[in-house]
């Protein structure tokens, strides 16, 4: 007998009392805090967790036991990993583990960068198409021919008229990804101003940036967070692949495509090269990746676990 | 021997803040050709009870315990293979909402003649056949054209001749009818509720009719059960419930109701307001399920909940004061 | 519905025209001599004055552009800087293994990645699903060419199953093609069937959800038909629409697998193009590659009035 049960006036005589059921299922226990938070989002746990460590190795590259990342040693080429040198060195005889944890550096200041301008370029003109009538499909006729190029061609091109270097690439990469964000933010704000509220304070005489900034941007937020993570990790991927083939940044500067593109000669007989910084590479990029899925799951509930 | 006969019936559902109960011991039968009525307003569990005897009942996060048995068959034994051997051909159901029941993308001749190439294994010809006279049989003009539309070409009224044209389409022994008519206007649904009576009694299927509208059960069902926050609470045939209602949420639900058989266009027909709400399903409730917004209850309702008892003849309710009042009178 | 198909085919003449003026006019945007930008560091005043020449760079931007475009529209896309032969006889020549490459990975892909999607939403919540969901976002995370590296090495290198690199045209026999183009395609198509199998499964969630599927279960219909018959259908305009877009990944990608899988198709004349700044040949290539994805996204916005009966224009 229950605690409860110490408090139930007694039962009258021949008092027809419903039998007890069985519970034919546990409940769930439910969690609340940080811990409870992370465990109900382990991607972003996860992703979160692994892109603090990787800000972390960027930051503290000079401390953690590397080298300069350009000095050259053509006595000690391509050494394969070993106690001195942890990653190997390359065809110049420079360490590799070195180069790779500076590399680090690259591919956030790359993938955060874009991130944000392309959010903000795509935000104003997103803003602009679905604000001012008869710009809007001027813009929008604009931002579908940019589609239309395939991102890494456009940034591709865009590098080719240009001299490689850090500033230029993010330049590239943020141009290919502006029509996207522009499309979204359009999209959040012709949706809004159907909304009543929106219309009502239009209606009240409520200025228009005063509804930008009241209305529109708090609901353009959510979805652009989401949007940014991914764009971050593409610019990442983007970078690689233009270091990779020759277009990206410089070949003095050590990043994860350069290196890359340096050990391709050797893949076959020396892959370590090309093994180190195309792993770390895909680490970053799942951890944002991960990131991205956790907050579009938080943010988005209705098309994330299906029940 | 009942043709449908559920015993303990419980539906429960797995949720982040806890196990809702949506159906909690629930028991009663449908005899052959016989139309039950199972009333109650929304989120009493009449639809969960009705999708459970198909096995509707997504499992995880749901789980269906207790016994239903179909011609003495229990339908929760059954392997998922010989359930679906069942519905759509000895079970049937239709739905709520014909505007989205329909596969928008399939003819509505292709809907029909699924069910019966499935069952009956008739080929795609003698399948459209038979799929333009069931168009007709619920009385849809022009069939042989509109077998091969699609249902966004059709009316709300159209689209609910289909569900049943899909639904009688294999001669089933029972008919699930989920709100057949609550999405329909008031003229399409006396439409309706005529074509069903009409095929009844031609089809003889017995029906398990689903709805909140006591006009409805007024005008087509033989007996009444009455469902409150997942448990039956009161049971009897149509005529007595309505004359002689014993428990008092089935006295709220009658109340404004002014005589048996009032129109069905009448707005008045509909369930009355009861003051409060239904108890949240997700914390075991101590006491009567109705006890927080019953009139007449104390601390015995508050603290033991009533067990089903027999007040009249084939009349049953769960109320401590029910059978007081039986006593007395 | 004639109608719609000739507006919307009319429609894609204004995107196309933008591409070609943002193409044409890339050369301009660029800061400085555009000649001597493309010339590079070492070029000597004649190389500068020959390309100028070569480009038309000497005329007025309108009048360029004009010339230009006629050009284009008769096929004609200029000459290399770098060999002097003709854009289009470039093309021509490295068209086939990226175009094997391109349509093969596009099969394959969608082939496994829609399966895929409705498994992970018909076992929404379970390990096969979280499995399914994984995989999804390590194509997402792992850049072509490294998967493309991990595949030569083991597959290639370690076991000898397929030629570490290279290119066998398919009038050589299609054995030795498909065997050049299997890890190719297999590195190239993972992105590409994680992006489809991640909006096959959203897709598909959204659809078991509604009341038609319901509907179709209280049939007696079995799981597959439930599924691929009821479901899918209806799931298919954003599955489609994300097969379209996800062209422009795999030119991207193509650039680079073949790169490192040493086949001599468009993707390494534009790298090539690239490294010499030849920049006709980096026009033609872009313009052509656009004007595939405008085309595959057009012939796909026609598809969608056979997929859903509702959408009439």
């Amino acid at each position: 007998m229950s605690l409860a049960s110490d408090h139930r006036p007694a039962a009258p005589e021949g008092l027809a009392i419903a039998p007890a059921l069985p519970d034919i299922l546990k409940a769930i226990k439910p969690r609340t805090g940080v811990t409870g938070f992370l465990r109900r989002h382990p991607t972003i746990a996860v992703g979160g967790g692994l892109l603090l460590l990787l800000i972390l190795v960027a930051g503290l590259a000079p401390y953690l036991g590397t080298v300069d990342p350009s000095a050259l040693s053509p006595a000690r080429r391509t050494r394969p990993p070993s106690a001195l040198y942890w990653f190997g060195t390359d065809m110049l005889g420079r360490d590799i583990y070195s180069r790779v944890l500076y590399g680090t550096r690259v591919s956030l200041l790359v993938g955060f960068a874009v991130a944000i301008l392309a959010s903000i370029g795509g935000l104003a003109i997103g803003l602009v198409a679905g604000y001012v009538r008869w710009a809007d499909s001027i813009i929008m006729r604009m931002m579908d021919s940019l589609m239309s190029i395939p991102p890494i061609l456009l940034a591709v091109s865009l590098m080719a008229i240009t001299r490689g270097s850090v500033g230029n690439v993010i330049l590239a990469i943020t141009i290919a990804e502006i029509p996207r964000v522009s499309r979204l933010v359009r999209g959040v704000v012709l949706s809004l101003r159907e909304q009543p509220y929106v219309d009502g304070a239009v209606a009240a005489g409520t200025r228009t940036p005063m509804i930008i900034l009241r209305h529109i941007l708090p609901n353009t937020l959510a979805p652009m967070t989401v949007q940014a993570t991914y764009i971050c990790g593409s610019a990442m991927i983007v970078e690689a692949i233009l270091s990779f083939i020759g277009a990206g940044v410089p070949p003095n500067v050590p990043s994860w495509g350069n290196i890359m593109a340096e050990g391709r000669a050797l893949w076959q007989v020396k892959p370590f090269i090309v093994f180190f910084p195309a792993a770390f590479l895909s680490v970053t990029v799942l951890a944002v990746n991960l990131l991205g899925d956790g907050l579009r799951d938080m943010l988005d509930p209705r098309q994330a676990k299906g029940h | 021997m009942a043709l449908l006969e559920v015993e303990n019936l419980q539906v429960h559902f797995r949720t982040p803040v806890g196990v809702n109960r949506a159906v909690d011991g629930v028991s009663f039968h449908v005899n052959e050709g016989e139309t039950l009525a199972i009333v109650g307003e929304s989120g009493c569990g009449k639809s969960v009870t009705s999708m459970s005897l198909l096995r509707l009942i997504p499992e995880p996060p749901g789980k269906i315990a207790g016994a239903i048995r179909f011609g003495g068959k229990d339908l929760l034994a059954l392997s998922e293979k010989e359930m679906r051997a069942i519905r759509g051909n000895d079970i049937s159901m239709i739905f709520q909402e014909p505007m989205t029941s329909l596969n928008p993308v399939l003819t509505v001749g292709r809907q029909i003649g699924e069910t019966l190439r499935l069952h009956q294994g008739l080929d795609a010809k003698a399948a459209e056949d038979k799929a333009v006279e069931m168009l007709t049989l619920v009385g849809i003009p022009a069939p042989a054209r509109r077998v091969r539309e699609y249902p966004h070409q059709l009316s709300g009224g159209m689209r609910q001749r289909v569900m049943i044209a899909i639904a009688l389409a294999c001669n089933p022994k029972l008919l699930i009818a989920d709100e057949p008519t609550t999405a329909l206007d008031v003229t399409i649904q006396a439409q309706i509720l005529d074509l069903m009576r009409d095929l009844k009694q031609r089809v003889g299927a017995a029906i398990v009719l689903i709805t909140h509208d006591l006009g409805v059960v007024a005008e087509v069902a033989e007996r009444v059960m009455v469902m409150y926050a997942g448990r039956k609470v009161e049971e009897a045939p149509v005529r007595e419930l309505f004359a002689n209602p014993r428990h008092p949420y089935t006295q709220g639900l009658l109340g404004a109701v002014p005589k048996l058989g009032s129109s069905l266009t009448q707005e008045s027909s509909r369930l009355a307001e009861i003051p409060g709400q239904v108890p949240s399903l997700t914390r075991p409730i101590v006491g009567c399920v109705f006890a927080g917004r019953c009139a007449i209850a104390t601390d015995i309702c508050r603290a033991y909940a009533p067990a089903l008892e027999p007040k009249g003849p084939r009349h049953a309710a769960a109320c401590h004061y029910a059978l007081k009042e039986a006593a007395a009178a | 519905m004639l109608g719609y198909i000739l507006r919307r085919t009319l429609s894609t003449i204004p995107v196309m025209a933008m591409v070609g003026l943002f193409v044409f006019s890339l050369l301009y945007i660029a800061p400085g001599d555009p000649a001597a930008v493309i010339a590079g560091d070492q070029a000597s005043p004649e190389d500068i004055a020959r390309i100028r020449a070569n480009l038309g760079l000497d005329r007025p931007f309108l009048v360029q552009f004009g010339e230009w475009g006629w050009r284009t529209l008769h096929a004609d896309l200029g000459t290399s800087i770098f060999t002097g032969l003709p854009v289009t006889q470039m093309i021509g020549q490295r068209i086939e293994p990226t175009l094997s490459l391109m349509v093969l990975t596009l099969i394959f892909a969608i082939v496994v990645s829609v399966p895929m999607g409705v498994v992970a939403a018909w076992k929404a919540g379970t390990w096969i699903d979280r499995g399914i969901m994984t995989f999804a976002v390590l194509g997402f995370s792992v850049p072509v060419f490294v998967i493309g590296y991990v595949l030569a090495y083991v597959f290639a290198l370690q076991l000898d199953w397929f030629p570490v690199q290279g290119y066998t045209p398919i009038t050589q026999g299609l054995g030795p093609w498909l065997g050049n183009l299997v890890l190719p395609a297999l590195s190239l198509g993972c992105v590409y069937i994680a992006l489809i199998a991640r909006i096959t499964r959203a897709s598909m969630l959204e659809v078991l959800a509604q009341d038609y599927v319901r509907t179709a279960k209280a049939k007696g219909l079995g799981q597959k038909d439930v599924l691929f018959l009821h479901a899918l259908k209806n799931a298919a305009v954003p599955i489609v629409t994300v097969i379209g877009i996800g062209i422009a990944l795999l030119i991207g990608g193509a650039v680079v697998t073949e790169s490192v899988f040493a086949i001599p198709g468009l993707g390494r004349l534009t790298v090539d193009a690239i490294l010499r700044r030849d920049y006709p040949v980096i026009q033609g290539v872009v313009l052509l590659f656009s004007f595939v994805y405008v085309l595959v996204n057009l012939v796909i916005d026609i598809l969608y009035t056979f997929l859903d009966p509702r959408i009439r224009y």
